[in-house]
């Protein structure tokens, strides 16, 4: 213990570690009431990192090459040691992630705290939910199998209904005129190197405006729920008298993300086969179609919403319309009210677009 | 101000987005069935019988036996072009034997084979021709046999063979469940393929003492390939107890966490 | 105290069992990253007879590193280690001087694989092979 203590000292006069332990961990403050849904947010660094660990082993054995593909992926399930268990945690990892990113997003939501001054905060966390879906779409590619090769043609074609630029840019994205080797190249970059360091880049900004503008109050349980920053000068969001970060919230942040290990693990070990169907077993035939290739349950919303248009630009724009509605939340919404019970209107929209876009992910699912 | 988007709020598109899969690749036809197909009665019936048999499955159609130029609506059905129509009856089982080799040996062989020309069955009279399926222990059956012959002694076939079908059809269908499953069952199904290759050859033998000897031999071999499965079974099985272990322990490692943050209040 | 207690022992309890699943972790990556056992090369290797007139050398794989089997003038036939015993280059025939060149640091050695010039510190190993009906089997 003597020996331990020596050594913080050794490290403490050196680059005054302590002073950083103090201010920002035993005496980086957060709210009374803070809730477990501030720990999403935990949850996907988590995620993340074992994305970024699985993926770095699979490229050990995976060989980016349109002959090789299948058989490498296939070889990794069958033939080496646990690969079925480090391919199968990558795949059902992205899936997880997707699901917790929604639950991060739907809790910022409804506790208001997109609002001024964490414009910020919105945008970059956007823009992450743009790159994990990304990175979603582009890995789908990888294994080249024929759900692969399907999805990934359907969902480059649709840059067709764009007027004019349309069919180029298919070509481009895609690399040739159709799907193919020159492809997965592409996809596979994206995938492996740069999509994954743009995601590392903007959490480390997402996390830079954390820590410039405090956490926000929960809503919940305050007397006062109206939104307090008057926009005259920059101001910390201190929580005088709140739980410290060390231990008591970190310890919160763990027990969240056991949970959700055990849940995952549930599916890793239960259900590896919950997001695959059979078409993800056979190796990708550029001259048969299977019969119902439907888009990964994240993508079904957006799928369902191109079919109902009777034109596919009018069903792109509005995708587009209400992405870019998403992206300005906080510019468009600066009511000062942050309890969500206390806007109903709020509510109504809010509850009416997650019931739309599960009816709409539910309709897409059994079209 | 929010109301009209908030409806949208969770619509949430990307910079990619989903069409209509308005592609199929459907194969080209065949001017054969462009033509035949459209043909009332007798003419056009094989196309519809041709379209849910096993040569329609794999991809064998029409000029793969009749021969004739697929692809020439004017010349498809010229001899010039190889085309040799429907062959007589006494042709029958030379016209199938081009494609199954092993099977025409055995058949000739056969007292069906020697009976050839002389009242005994060709091919068609137990698979019929166009709409032929993958063949199965169904097709010795008193109906089509005593066509013919007593059903007695096919009889005492079938029930020589009927324990390796059944092993045969279940060893399949455990193969196939774990093929949709993403493990690699190629080997298996290699392995399944050769041996219910040779218990087939038994069915054109109609020797009942061959049967008997021969089905103790694939017996065995079916035995090889369910041990493989059963090791796969086994290790799928322990997966599941490694996974209950790590669940329960994350469980409880959140239980601990969970019970350690109370100390803090 | 009593507080101090429980809270000794539950640390003891989180952080004994997130260590034991980090160390049971470890073991299916340890596995996972582990070399393959080399069966994908096998340990015996034919080769016809015929490929290798004399004064020449033929390489191949075999049990996972490089070999030669040399027939020198004269008709000896002899299967050795292609693997430089100095610093684990690959040795080269040379047909015009009849003996084994190492490209790394310029070691000679006679096609025998006895060390002629140059650093290396041992022979060439010799592989066992026998020949039977035109095919010599090494291993």
């Amino acid at each position: 213990m003597a020996l331990f203590k020596r050594l913080i000292d050794w490290i403490d006069v050196r680059i005054g570690a302590r002073e950083i332990v103090a201010k920002e961990l035993t005496g980086y403050l957060l709210p009374r009431n803070i809730n477990a849904w501030y720990s999403m947010g935990s949850i996907l660094l988590f995620i993340f990192a074992m994305q970024v660990v699985t993926g770095i082993l699979l490229l050990i054995y995976y060989v980016p090459d349109a002959d090789k593909a299948f058989k490498s992926v296939s070889f990794i399930m069958n033939e080496v040691p646990f690969g079925w268990l480090i391919r199968t945690c990558h795949a059902i990892g992205s899936n997880m992630m997707v699901l917790v990113l929604f639950l991060h997003m739907l809790s910022v939501l409804f506790m208001n705290s997109y609002k001024s001054p964490r414009e910020f905060n919105w945008l970059t966390g956007f823009i992450l939910f743009t790159l994990v879906q990304g990175i979603s779409l582009t890995g789908y590619l990888l294994p080249w199998s024929q759900l692969s090769f399907w999805a990934t043609t359907v969902a480059t074609n649709s840059a067709n209904a764009i007027p004019v630029a349309g069919p180029y840019l298919v070509e481009f994205l895609r690399g040739s005129k159709l799907v193919g080797p020159p492809t997965l190249g592409r996809f596979f970059a994206l995938h492996v190197a740069l999509i994954p360091l743009g995601m590392a880049a903007v959490v480390g900004a997402h996390l830079f405006f954390l820590q410039r503008t405090g956490v926000s109050t929960p809503p919940f349980g305050q007397k006062e729920t109206a939104n307090q920053w008057q926009g005259d000068g920059y101001r910390y969001e201190s929580h005088p008298g709140g739980i410290p970060f060390f231990p008591n919230y970190a310890l919160e942040d763990l027990r969240s993300i056991f949970i959700y290990l055990a849940c995952f693990l549930a599916v890793v070990f239960f259900a590896p086969n919950l997001f695959f169907t059979s078409d993800s077993f056979l190796p990708a035939n550029p001259l048969q179609t299977p019969a119902h290739i439907k888009p990964e349950w994240y993508f079904l919303a957006n799928y369902q919403t191109l079919k109902i248009f009777p034109n596919e630009f009018i069903g792109l724009s509005v995708q587009g319309a209400a992405m870019t509605f998403l992206a300005l939340l906080p510019f468009i919404d600066r009511t000062r009210e942050r309890h969500p019970l206390k806007r109903p209107l709020f509510m109504i929209c809010a509850v009416g677009g997650i019931l739309l876009w599960v009816g709409l992910s539910v309709w897409g699912h059994y079209s | 101000m929010n109301l009209l988007g908030s409806l949208l709020v969770l619509l949430l598109p990307l910079a990619v987005l989903w069409p209509l899969a308005s592609f199929a690749a459907e194969p080209q036809e065949i001017v054969c069935i462009q033509c035949h197909g459209a043909m009332p009665g007798k003419i056009g019936e094989p196309v519809k019988l041709w379209k849910g048999s096993i040569h329609a499955e794999n991809g064998i159609a029409c000029n793969a036996c009749h021969g004739g130029d697929p692809k020439d609506a004017a010349n498809a059905m010229s001899p010039a072009r190889g085309f040799l129509g429907a062959p007589k009856e006494a042709a029958i089982p030379a016209f199938c034997g081009r494609c199954h080799v092993g099977v025409l040996k055995d058949y000739l062989a056969s007292a069906h084979g020697k009976a050839l020309g002389k009242g005994g069955p060709t091919c068609v009279t137990c698979h019929s021709n166009h709409l032929v399926v993958k063949a199965s222990l169904d097709i010795i059956n008193e109906k089509r046999c005593s066509q013919c012959h007593s059903y007695e002694r096919a009889k005492v076939i079938r029930a020589a063979m009927q324990e390796t079908e059944a092993m045969i059809v279940a060893i399949d269908k455990r193969i196939a469940a774990y093929k949709v499953q993403g493990t690699d069952t190629e080997s298996l199904e290699k392995g399944l393929f050769a041996v219910r290759n040779r218990f087939h050859t038994l069915f054109h033998n109609v020797d009942v003492g061959m049967v008997k000897k021969e089905s103790a031999g694939i017996q065995a071999d079916l035995k090889k390939i369910q041990d493989q499965l059963a090791a796969l079974d086994d290790s799928r099985q322990k997966r599941k107890i490694a996974g209950a272990v790590v669940v329960s322990a994350m469980l409880l490692l959140a239980l601990f966490a969970h019970l350690l943050r109370k100390t803090f209040d | 105290m009593e507080h101090n207690g429980r809270r000794t022992f539950l640390g003891v309890c989180l952080g004994g069992l997130a260590a034991a699943v980090a160390a049971v972790t470890v073991w299916p990556v340890y596995r996972y990253l582990a070399p393959r056992s080399t069966r994908a090369t096998a340990a015996r290797v034919d080769i016809p007879e015929k490929e290798i007139p004399e004064g020449e050398a033929k390489f191949f794989e075999f049990n996972g590193a490089s070999a030669v089997l040399v027939r020198k003038r004269g008709g000896g036939l002899i299967a050795l280690s292609a693997v430089c015993t100095h610093l684990g280059c690959i040795v080269q025939w040379e047909k015009d001087k009849q003996d084994f060149l190492c490209p790394c640091h310029g070691g000679h050695y006679t096609p025998d694989g006895v060390v002629t010039a140059g650093p290396p510190p041992k022979p060439l190993a010799k592989l066992p092979f026998s020949v039977a009906n035109g095919v010599i089997t090494v291993g």
